[in-house]
C-alpha cells in the first residue's frame, strides 16, 4: 500500500503540469465524428491535463450518459449545436437529469433552433429568435461581420488576466435575473443580433421585447455564461462552437497578436469542471468557550464558539489547501429566522480557519448553525449543524438571590418567632393551668 | 317488636362484626378484581398496547425517566416536539403519572421482577381503579356506612364513566387522577370531622400527588373552599373547620408550588384565588370568634362592623390593583369555555375543536352511567334529609359536576364519583329500609314513630349541629329513593297521614321481597350494560382498528402502526414530519421523528402555521414547509376505507384556526361551495380543491376505481375523474387501506425554477412565455 502510494506521488511529480478536475476526469465530448478535429487544441488540452476523453456522435447510443441512474461521466460537452434532435439520452430534460447528478456541462449554441436551445430557457437565458447570429462592423476588418473579435474582462476571477480579445461566431443571449447566472463574456457594446441567417425582422423586434433588453444589442448580451446549479453541478452555456475551434485559436487579432481563445476555453473548461474557483468545509465545530468538546445542547446565553475550516482546490497539485481567502463569510444561528448573524472572519496565523464566538440567544429552541455562502463563480459553502438551546437546568439557576432578601426574612424570621414562642408558652407554663387541662382532657 | 322475617338471636354482637368486617374485606377484593378485570377486554380483544394520543407521549416521558431518572427528567429538553421551538418537558407536564410508573418499574425490578415499562404502563391503570374503589368506599362510608360505601365502591368499579379513562393502556393522568381525588376528599371530610390536622396534612399531601398528576387539580382546589365557604356562610363555623382547612390550604398549596409547571399560580391566577380568599375569610372568622368570647356583644357589634367594612374596602382594592397590574393573571379562555359554552367555538376554536371539550350529549349520560343517573337525585335529596356537614359537600359536588359534565364531555369523568357515592347513598337507603326485618306497631303511637326515624336514618349522626327532622320533612324526602314499584304504595301511605304524624314501616315480607328483587334486577342490569359497554365502546386503541369480516371473525386494520414504521424505517431520524397535531404525540411515540405540532396544544400560532400548510395551495405552502425544515408530510383519509375521523373532516377546523391568525389568507367560506355545503365533488370550491390537504389526501385516489366513479365512502361523495396533481411534494407512502398518507417535501430545484414549471419541463410542456408575442400575432 505505501509502495504504491509513494509510487503515487512519483507520478505525480513527473507529472506536475498535470491539473485535474476535483471531480473526476471522465469527459464525454459530443460532437460530429467528422468536425471532431476542428477542435484538437482544446481537446488535446484536456488531454495534457490528464482528462480521459470519449467520443460519440450525437444521434448514437452508447456510451450512454446516465446508466442506472449513475452518471457515467465526470463531465459532458456538448458540440453539436447544430444537430436538431440529440440521441434519446441527450434530451433536455435528461441534461437537467445530469446536472442534479453533479456532472458538469459545457453547451454549445447555434443560431438554430434546437432542442438543446430550447433548454437555454430553464436556465433563465433568452435566445434571440433562431437565424439571428451576433454580428458586428467594428473594428474594421476583412472576416465576415458575423465573425467577431470580443474583448475579454481584464479581471474576472475565472479567467487569466489581460487576455487578449477572443474570436467569437455565434448567438447571443440575454441574460434572466436568475441568481444563479455567472455572466463570463460579455458581446462587445457595438454589436448586436441580425436576422442574416435566415431569421426574420418581425420575429427579432418580438423578441427583443420578450428579452426586456430594448434591441438584442449591446453589451448587455452575453455570449458566454456559466450556471451554478444549487447543488453545485456547473455548466457553461457557450453562444457558439467555434470559439473553441483550432482555425480561431491560431487567428490573430491584430498582426502579431494571437487571439485569447486557447486560453479562453481552458479558463471556462477550468471553471466548469471545477478546477478553478472550487472551495469547500472540510468541518465546523462547535463549543462552549474554554471547553473543547462540541456539545449536543446548549444553555440560552452560553458564550458559544463556531469553528469552520475551509480549503480550496489547487488544480496543479491535485489538493485541497486551507484557504484564509474570504472576507465576507457570516455565520447565521437560526430559529425559523437568524437570531444571530455576524462575520465569520479567518484567524490569523492559523490559515484555513475562521472561527467567532457569540451568546446564544435567550431563548430556548432547536437552532441550527447556518453558512450559507454563496458568490458568482465560487463553489456554494452551505453547511447546517442543529443543536439544541435548552433552558438551565432547575440546579442551574444562581442559588441565593439579593431580590429575595424579603422572603429569607420572612422564612427567617417566622422560624425564629415560632422557637420563641414555644419556648416561652412552654416556660410560662403554670401548674394551674396544666391541671385544667389534664381535666378537659380526661 | 314484631318482625317480617326471624333474624338469628343466638350471635354475639362480636361474632357479627367480626364476620362484617370479613364480609366487608372479601367483597372489597371481590370488587378490585372485578374492577381490573373489566378493564383488560383492551388488552384481550387486541393487545398490550398504549392507547389513543397523550397517552403515547405519558409513554414515551415514562420511558425517559425509568432508562434516565427522575433528574434527567426533570431537566428534559424535547428538541423533537414542536419542532423547531422546542418543548421544555420537565417544566410542562404534570409529572404524577410518570414517577408513578418508574417508582412501580423500580421496585419490580427491585424485588427481581424484570417487567417491560409499557406493561407497567398499559396496567397502571387498572391497577388505581382497584385503589379507586377502595377510596370510594372510604369516602361512602364517612357519608353513611360501610354497606352504602361497598355499593359505591361496585358502581366505581365497573362504571364506564370512569373505565372511558382507565382501560387497560389508556395511559393517561386522569387514571390515577380519580383516585387521588377521591382520597383528598376521603381525607379532607375526615379532616373536617374530627377537626384533625392531621388528617388535614394527609389530605394536604394527596393534593399535592393530585397536583403532580392532573390539571384538573383544580377541581379540588376550588370544591374544598366552597364547601368551607358554605359551612361558614350556614353559620356552621367551627374549630374542627378552621384546623382541618387551615393545615390542608397551608401545607397543600406550598407543596403544590414544588411542581415546576404549577410554580406560582396558586398565589397568581384566578382560579386559585378562591382557595386563598377562604383561608382569609376562615382567619379572619376565627379572630372574631376569639374576640367575641373576650369583649361584651355591644362592642363586638361595633367592631365587627367596622372590622368588615375596612376589611371589604382593603381587599377589594387590593385584588383591583393586582389584577390591574397583572400580578393576578387573568382567567383562562379554557376556563371561561365553562361557563359560556359558545365561547371557545368564537375566540379558541383550537379548544373547541377537541372532540372531548364538546358538550355533552344527553345520551351519553345513560351509556356512561345508566341507572345511577336516576338514582342519583334520590342520593342528594337522601344527604339533605340529614345534612350533616360531610352531606353538604356530596350536596356541592353534584351540582358543580353536574354542571360541568353537561358543558365538556371529558368532564363526565368528575361526575362519576359523585353520581356513584349518591346513587350508593340512595340504594343502600332504599336497601336498608326493606331489608330492616322490623315492622311498626299499629296500636301504640309513640313507639312506632321512634321505630320509623330509625328505620328512616339508620345512621344518625352524633352532630349536634344537624338538625332534627321532623316526621313530615322525611316523608317529604323519602318518595325518590324507592323505586317505582314501592311508589304507589308511598303515595298512599303519604295521602293517609296527612293530617296526623302517622306511624310508617312496612308490613310483611312479599312488599320487602319485592322491591329487593326490583333493585337487585337493576343492579344485574346495571353489570351486564357495563361490560357490554367496556367491551364493545371503550377498549378499542384507536391506534388499532377492528373491523368484522363476513363470517364475523374479527379483522385488524393495522394501518397506523404501518405508516409510523415506515417512518421508522425509511426515513433519516432528523427529518421533521408535519401533520395535523392529533396525531404528534403518535408519531413522537411510535415513528420516533420530530413533528411541527403535537397534542400539547400549547401554541396556536404553530399549530395555525400547519393549518395554514394545508389549507393553502402548494405555492404558498412551500416556503413555510421549507423554512420549518419539514420533509414529510402525513395526512389521515379514511375515504377508501369508510374511517370518518380522517383529516378532510378535520379539515374546517384546520381552516378556522388558521384564519384566526392569518383572517386575510385563509378565509373559511371559500371552502364551501356557493350553496354553503362542504363538499370534495365536482362541486367544490377551488379554494377546497387546491388546498394542499385535498389534493393529499384525493391525488391518485381516481386511479384506484380504474375508470369507474371514484367514491368517497366517509362523506358519501363522488370524486371527479382527474384527481389532483401535486408539484412539490412527492409521495413516498401509503398504507394498505389508504388510512395514512406519507408525502415527501421536494428539495429546492436545483435550477432555481419553482416546482411547478420544473414538472411542467420535466414532463416535456412547452415553457410559456410572457404574453406580447402573442398580442402582435393577434394583429397580425
Amino acid at each position: 500500500m505505501l509502495l504504491f502510494r509513494s509510487l503515487l506521488c512519483a507520478i505525480g511529480l513527473a507529472g506536475v503540469v498535470y491539473a485535474k478536475s476535483s471531480k473526476g476526469d471522465s469527459v464525454l465530448v459530443v460532437v460530429e465524428p467528422k468536425q471532431q478535429d476542428n477542435y484538437s487544441i482544446f481537446f488535446n488540452g484536456l488531454r495534457e491535463q490528464g482528462y480521459d476523453i470519449t467520443f460519440r456522435a450525437p444521434k448514437a447510443e452508447t456510451p450512454a450518459v446516465i446508466e442506472f441512474d449513475a452518471p457515467s461521466f465526470a463531465h459532458v460537452i456538448l458540440f453539436a449545436p447544430d444537430t436538431k434532435i440529440l440521441a434519446k439520452d441527450l434530451t433536455p430534460q435528461s441534461v437537467v437529469d445530469l446536472l442534479s447528478h453533479n456532472t458538469n456541462v459545457i453547451v454549445a449554441l447555434s443560431s438554430k433552433q434546437t432542442a438543446i436551445s430550447t433548454l437555454a430557457a430553464e436556465f433563465s437565458l433568452v435566445l434571440p429568435p433562431p437565424g439571428s447570429p451576433l454580428m458586428s462592423y467594428f473594428p474594421e476588418r476583412t472576416d465576415p461581420a458575423t465573425v467577431v473579435p470580443v474583448p475579454v474582462p481584464a479581471s474576472h476571477p475565472m479567467l487569466t488576466p489581460n487576455l487578449p480579445p477572443v474570436w467569437f461566431s455565434g448567438v447571443p443571449h440575454s441574460l434572466g435575473n436568475n441568481p444563479l447566472l455567472v455572466p463570463i463574456l460579455r458581446a462587445p457594446s457595438e454589436s448586436f443580433a441580425a436576422e442574416i441567417d435566415g431569421g426574420s425582422a418581425d420575429a427579432l423586434v418580438d423578441a427583443a421585447e420578450r428579452g426586456g433588453e430594448g434591441l438584442w444589442a449591446g453589451s448587455q448580451l452575453g455570449l458566454v455564461t456559466g450556471f451554478q446549479t444549487l447543488n453545485g453541478a456547473r455548466i457553461t452555456w457557450v453562444g457558439g462552437v467555434d470559439i473553441f475551434s483550432d482555425e480561431f485559436a491560431n487567428k490573430e487579432v491584430v498582426k502579431g497578436l494571437k487571439s485569447g481563445n486557447e486560453q479562453f476555453v481552458r479558463d471556462i473548461s477550468a471553471w466548469t469542471f471545477h478546477e478553478s474557483m472550487v472551495l469547500r468545509i472540510d468541518e465546523t465545530t462547535h463549543h462552549r468557550v474554554n471547553s473543547t468538546t462540541p456539545l449536543e445542547q446548549y444553555t440560552t446565553n452560553d458564550q458559544i464558539v463556531y469553528e469552520a475550516r475551509i480549503s480550496s482546490y489547487d488544480p496543479k497539485t491535485t489538493t485541497w489547501v486551507p484557504y484564509s481567502g474570504l472576507k465576507d463569510l457570516q455565520l447565521e444561528f437560526t430559529m425559523l429566522d437568524p437570531h444571530i448573524r455576524t462575520a465569520l472572519l479567518p484567524v490569523k496565523g492559523q490559515p484555513g480557519k475562521y472561527s467567532v464566538t457569540f451568546r446564544a440567544p435567550d431563548r430556548h429552541g432547536v437552532f441550527k448553525f447556518v453558512i450559507n455562502y454563496k458568490r458568482k463563480g465560487l463553489t456554494y459553502l452551505q453547511s447546517s449543524t442543529t443543536v439544541a438551546v435548552v433552558p438551565p437546568r432547575h440546579d442551574g439557576y444562581p442559588r441565593f438571590l439579593s431580590a429575595a432578601w424579603p422572603y429569607y426574612t420572612g422564612a427567617i424570621s417566622t422560624s425564629i418567632a415560632f422557637f420563641l414562642f414555644s419556648a416561652i408558652w412552654l416556660a410560662a407554663d403554670s401548674r394551674d393551668q396544666k391541671k385544667g387541662k389534664g381535666h378537659k382532657s380526661e | 317488636m314484631p318482625e317480617a322475617y326471624p333474624l338469628p338471636s343466638n350471635l354475639s354482637s362480636a361474632t357479627v362484626t367480626n364476620t362484617a368486617s370479613l364480609l366487608r374485606i372479601v367483597t372489597l377484593a371481590l370488587i378490585s378484581g372485578a374492577a381490573i378485570a373489566s378493564r383488560l377486554f383492551a388488552v384481550i380483544n387486541f393487545e398490550s398496547i398504549i392507547h389513543e394520543f397523550d397517552p403515547w407521549f405519558n409513554y414515551r416521558a415514562t420511558r425517559v425517566l425509568a432508562t434516565k431518572g427522575f433528574y434527567e427528567f426533570w431537566n428534559w429538553f424535547d428538541p423533537t416536539a414542536w419542532y423547531p421551538l422546542g418543548r421544555v418537558v420537565g417544566g410542562t407536564v404534570y409529572p404524577g403519572l410518570m414517577a408513578t410508573s418508574g417508582v412501580i418499574y423500580n421496585l419490580l425490578h427491585a424485588l427481581n421482577l424484570p417487567v417491560d415499562i409499557r406493561n407497567v404502563c398499559v396496567l397502571l391503570a387498572p391497577g388505581f381503579s382497584a385503589l379507586t374503589a377502595w377510596a370510594t368506599y372510604m369516602f361512602t362510608k364517612e357519608m353513611k356506612d360501610p354497606s352504602a360505601g361497598l355499593l359505591a365502591a361496585a358502581f366505581i368499579g365497573i362504571v364506564p364513566g370512569y373505565i372511558s379513562r382507565s382501560v387497560a393502556g389508556s395511559y393517561d393522568n386522569e387514571a390515577i387522577a380519580i383516585f387521588l381525588l377521591m382520597f383528598t376528599f376521603y381525607c379532607w371530610i375526615k379532616a373536617l370531622k374530627q377537626g384533625s390536622a392531621l388528617f388535614g396534612t394527609v389530605a394536604a399531601v394527596f393534593y399535592f400527588y393530585m397536583v403532580a398528576a392532573w390539571g384538573g387539580y383544580v377541581f379540588i382546589t376550588n370544591m374544598i373552599p366552597l364547601h368551607a365557604l358554605v359551612l361558614i356562610l350556614m353559620g356552621r363555623f367551627s374549630n374542627r373547620l378552621y384546623a382541618a382547612y387551615s393545615s390542608w390550604y397551608a401545607i397543600g398549596t406550598l407543596a403544590s408550588m414544588q411542581v415546576p409547571f404549577v410554580g406560582f399560580q396558586p398565589v397568581k391566577t384566578s382560579e386559585h384565588m378562591a382557595a386563598l380568599a377562604v383561608f382569609g375569610l376562615l382567619q379572619i372568622v376565627a379572630f372574631a370568634q376569639l374576640v367575641r368570647s373576650h369583649v361584651s356583644s355591644q362592642q363586638f357589634q361595633k367592631l365587627l362592623f367596622i372590622g368588615v367594612v375596612a376589611i371589604g374596602i382593603l381587599g377589594a382594592a387590593a385584588f383591583g390593583i393586582m389584577t390591574l397590574k397583572g400580578w393576578i393573571a387573568p382567567w383562562t379562555g379554557r376556563f371561561y369555555s365553562l361557563w359560556d359554552t359558545g365561547y371557545a367555538k368564537k375566540y379558541i376554536p383550537i379548544i373547541a375543536s377537541v372532540s372531548e371539550h364538546q358538550p355533552t350529549a344527553w345520551p351519553s349520560f345513560f351509556m356512561d352511567l345508566q341507572f345511577l343517573i336516576f338514582l342519583f337525585p334520590a342520593g342528594v335529596v337522601v344527604c339533605f334529609r340529614q345534612l350533616r356537614d360531610e352531606h353538604l359537600f356530596v350536596i356541592i359536588y353534584a351540582v358543580m359536576a353536574s354542571y360541568f359534565a353537561g358543558v365538556m364531555v371529558r368532564l363526565m369523568l368528575t361526575l362519576t364519583p359523585v353520581v356513584c357515592v349518591a346513587s350508593a347513598v340512595a340504594l343502600s337507603t332504599l336497601l336498608d329500609t326493606y331489608i330492616d326485618p322490623t315492622e311498626p306497631e299499629i296500636n301504640d303511637d309513640t313507639v312506632s314513630e321512634s321505630g320509623a326515624s330509625t328505620a328512616s336514618a339508620p345512621a344518625p349522626g352524633a352532630n349536634g349541629t344537624s338538625h332534627p327532622t321532623t316526621p313530615k320533612k322525611t316523608k317529604k324526602a323519602v318518595p325518590p329513593p324507592q323505586s317505582t314499584s314501592a311508589l304507589g304504595q308511598i303515595i298512599a301511605a303519604s295521602r293517609s297521614s296527612n293530617n296526623k304524624p302517622r306511624p310508617k314501616g312496612i308490613f310483611g315480607a312479599d312488599t320487602r321481597l319485592m322491591v329487593v328483587f326490583n333493585a337487585m334486577c337493576l343492579l344485574a342490569f346495571f353489570v351486564f350494560h357495563c361490560t357490554w359497554v367496556t367491551s364493545s365502546a371503550y377498549s378499542s386503541p384507536s391506534v388499532v382498528l377492528a373491523s368484522t369480516n363476513p363470517d364475523g371473525s374479527q379483522h385488524i386494520i393495522d394501518d397506523f402502526r404501518e405508516a409510523y414504521y415506515w417512518l421508522r424505517q425509511n426515513t433519516q431520524e432528523d427529518s421533521v414530519v408535519l401533520s395535523w397535531w392529533d396525531y404528534g404525540y403518535q408519531i413522537a411515540g411510535m415513528a420516533d421523528r420530530p413533528t411541527l405540532v403535537d397534542n400539547n396544544t400549547w401554541n396556536n400560532t404553530h399549530i395555525a402555521t400547519v393549518g395554514k400548510v394545508m389549507a393553502s395551495s402548494e405555492e404558498v405552502a412551500y416556503p413555510i414547509l421549507r423554512k420549518h425544515d419539514v420533509q414529510y408530510i402525513l395526512v389521515i383519509f379514511g375515504g377508501l376505507l369508510g374511517y370518518s375521523g380522517d383529516d378532510i373532516n378535520k379539515f374546517l377546523w384546520m381552516v378556522r384556526i388558521a384564519q384566526g391568525i392569518w383572517p386575510d389568507e385563509v378565509q373559511e367560506p371559500s371552502f364551501f361551495t356557493p350553496r354553503g355545503e362542504y363538499k370534495v365533488d365536482d362541486q367544490a370550491s377551488p379554494t377546497m380543491r387546491n388546498s394542499m390537504m385535498y389534493k393529499m389526501s384525493y391525488y391518485r385516489f381516481a386511479e384506484l376505481f380504474g375508470g369507474n366513479a371514484a367514491t368517497d365512502r366517509v362523506r358519501q361523495q363522488q370524486l371527479p375523474k382527474v384527481g389532483p396533481t401535486l408539484d412539490y411534494v412527492d409521495e413516498a407512502f401509503t398504507s394498505e387501506n389508504w388510512i395514512v398518507r406519507i408525502y415527501e417535501v421536494k428539495k429546492e430545484d436545483p435550477l432555481g425554477r419553482d416546482h411547478k414549471s420544473a414538472n411542467a419541463f420535466s414532463q416535456g410542456k412547452k415553457r410559456k412565455r410572457t404574453k406580447p408575442a402573442q398580442r402582435r400575432r393577434a394583429i397580425l
